[in-house]
């Protein structure tokens, strides 16, 4: 199976779209790609949306027929991330799970609050950078609980199955071993990447503390069940998610047509970035 | 006047109150890649000598030559050994040469180039206290800007000296200045290494940490510092600079050059090259590996 992306639009722009195609016929980013690529083995697909090193908040959009990878907005602007020093950009190649879903009619027992609504976020910390719109095949090894803005938001700190360190990394212990300090790093980049924004510190629960594989795969068959239940339109409120598909034809939002109505692909060149997005922020007491 | 003072005098001329560009040749990141100075009347210059340092103790600036914007790679220098020393990338092994990522950080953590008319004089020991002994690396000085702003290759830029750090580079003497760009918003506020420490907190710890480590990945020791690691103020610095800036006005005028003494050649016979821009090389997806010490 091969996955391919479809560019509309230029980069750093309103217009910019990216589907996710499947022997080049458009699918959804969220509801098509099986979230298990191979599922004895807990290997899983991923959605890459942010590449390493880069600023740009680019998701899964929620709001429309086969959820193509956009730039969130905030006012009508684009939004980037703030570099906050020591770092620069996201510091992981940043995506998503497809076929999973942050309940928030759902509180989680441990965190106490509910789910942020969006696909389960995964930080793959593998060597090579990744491009938007990648499936990659990934290994879960540990999670942490970010509290953003009081929504339980799991991160997933996985590592891409062809990294050459992938054989040795088994579970989280094994990313402090091989990547010493990133864990902590991923602490303090999630705790202040919104303070430059004028917004407070976020909270991790569990003091910070990444959990273990087996932790991290319970979660991912927890949003993956709360998926299930949203896709067949069984969710208590599905919160207005496009939920068009072209695969799973016992849903009531399946389509057979959705992917004609895709535009054909219209890559543009980049669009400069404003030069403020550069600027480093030193947040006194971070590091 | 001789002609060799004549060559210390003409630049003040020629650039006076005008604008310095620069003209490429050849693609970035290959061994043809030179980026050259050029001088408002349209002839090249070097960036070595005919950049003025342009040093102002009152206001504490000189001019800086941008060669490497932050967050890149791409080891890219002042060449010694070309005419008119146009910025090139340094090939070792026959490759061109990139750092290594050094988690956290993600390349050169500044706006990283030299000080034009200056030179670390590798044939004389240092006289200055507490690196007594210590010959120079025979490169103009560094420095690292700190503002906002990445900067680009090439150019030319005002910039106000904060201190410096005496980095030991396989027993040579290799000053770091500390300098932030005299446009940059933070410029007045910021006159001091204190100062730098208040609006920069843990930029200073972490600029001794990258130099200590860069190298480590391909292979080399650590580097180590004079004075423990200790930053020098503006007064120790400046006396730095204007000694370099002494042995540039020596390296003028030295009768024995051999191989190693940096190319000396400068303006002033109206050479004219024009731009041959060739499309970036593609860099190896190798230098994205975050490396961790």
């Amino acid at each position: 199976m091969t996955y391919t992306t479809r560019q509309i639009g230029a980069k750093n722009s309103l217009d910019y779209k990216v589907f996710i195609e499947k022997d080049g016929k458009p699918i959804s980013a969220f509801h098509d790609i099986p979230l298990y690529a191979d599922e004895e083995n807990q290997i899983l697909n991923m959605v890459v949306e942010i590449p390493r090193w880069t600023n740009a908040k680019l998701e899964i959009t929620k709001e429309e027929p086969l959820n193509p990878i956009i730039q969130d907005t905030k006012k009508g602007k684009l939004r980037f991330v703030r570099n906050c020093f020591p770092h620069h950009g996201y510091i992981h190649n940043y995506g998503a799970f497809p076929q999973t879903w942050e309940d928030p009619n759902s509180i989680h027992p441990e965190t106490k609050a509910a789910g942020d609504n969006d696909p389960l976020d995964v930080l793959e910390i593998g060597e090579t950078i990744g491009y938007t719109g990648q499936v990659k095949q990934v290994k879960a090894l540990g999670v942490m609980a970010l509290l953003d803005e009081g929504e339980t938001d799991w991160k997933i700190i996985a590592i891409d199955v062809n990294d050459p360190l992938a054989p040795k990394l088994n579970d989280i212990e094994d990313v402090e071993k091989y990547f010493p300090g990133l864990l902590r790093a991923t602490n303090e980049w999630f705790r202040i990447y919104k303070i430059p924004d004028g917004k407070p510190e976020n909270q991790f629960a569990f003091s910070g503390e990444a959990k273990n594989r087996k932790y991290a795969l319970d979660v991912i068959r927890e949003c993956r069940e709360a998926w299930e239940k949203l896709i067949k339109g069984e969710a208590a409120d599905s919160k207005k998610i496009d939920l068009t598909n072209t695969t799973l034809s016992g849903t009531p939002s399946y389509s057979a047509s959705a992917a004609a109505q895709v535009p054909q692909a219209d890559k543009k060149p980049d669009e400069p970035i404003d030069k403020s997005i550069d600027k480093w922020f030193f947040i006194s007491g971070s590091a | 006047m001789s002609s060799a003072l004549r060559r210390v005098a003409q630049t003040a001329s020629i650039l006076k109150g005008r604008a310095l560009g620069s003209v490429t040749n050849g693609s970035k990141y290959t061994k043809n890649f030179v980026q050259y100075l050029e001088l408002p009347n349209g002839e090249i210059g070097s960036y070595f000598h005919d950049v003025p340092l342009a040093l102002d103790a009152e206001h504490r600036t000189i001019n800086m030559v941008v060669e490497v914007p932050r967050w890149s790679n791409g080891k890219f220098e002042v060449s010694k050994e070309k005419d008119y020393n146009p910025i090139v990338q340094d090939v070792k092994d026959g490759q061109v040469r990139f750092v290594h990522n050094i988690f956290p950080f993600h390349g050169y953590i500044h706006n990283y180039g030299s000080i034009p008319q200056t030179w670390e004089d590798p044939l004389v020991k240092s006289t200055h206290p507490g690196v007594q002994g210590l010959k120079g690396d025979n490169d103009p000085l560094d420095c690292c800007e700190i503002g906002s702003q990445i900067l680009e290759m090439g150019q030319v830029r005002k910039v106000k000296v904060l201190g410096s750090l005496a980095m030991i580079d396989d027993g040579e003497l290799d000053w770091k200045v500390i300098v932030i760009d005299a446009e940059d918003p933070l410029s007045k506020q910021v006159n001091s290494l204190k100062d730098v420490e208040t609006h920069f907190p843990n930029l200073l710890s972490s600029t001794r940490e990258w130099f200590r480590n860069y190298k480590i990945p391909a292979g080399k020791p650590p580097n180590t510092f004079a004075y423990g690691g200790a930053y020098r103020d503006f007064p120790e610095t400046l006396s730095i600079i204007q000694g370099c800036h002494d042995s540039w006005k020596r390296l003028l005028f030295m009768e024995n050059q051999n191989s190693k003494t940096p190319n000396a050649k400068r303006a002033g016979k109206g050479l004219v090259i024009k731009p041959d821009h060739a499309p970036d090389s593609t860099i190896d997806p190798e230098n994205d590996k975050w490396y961790y010490i």
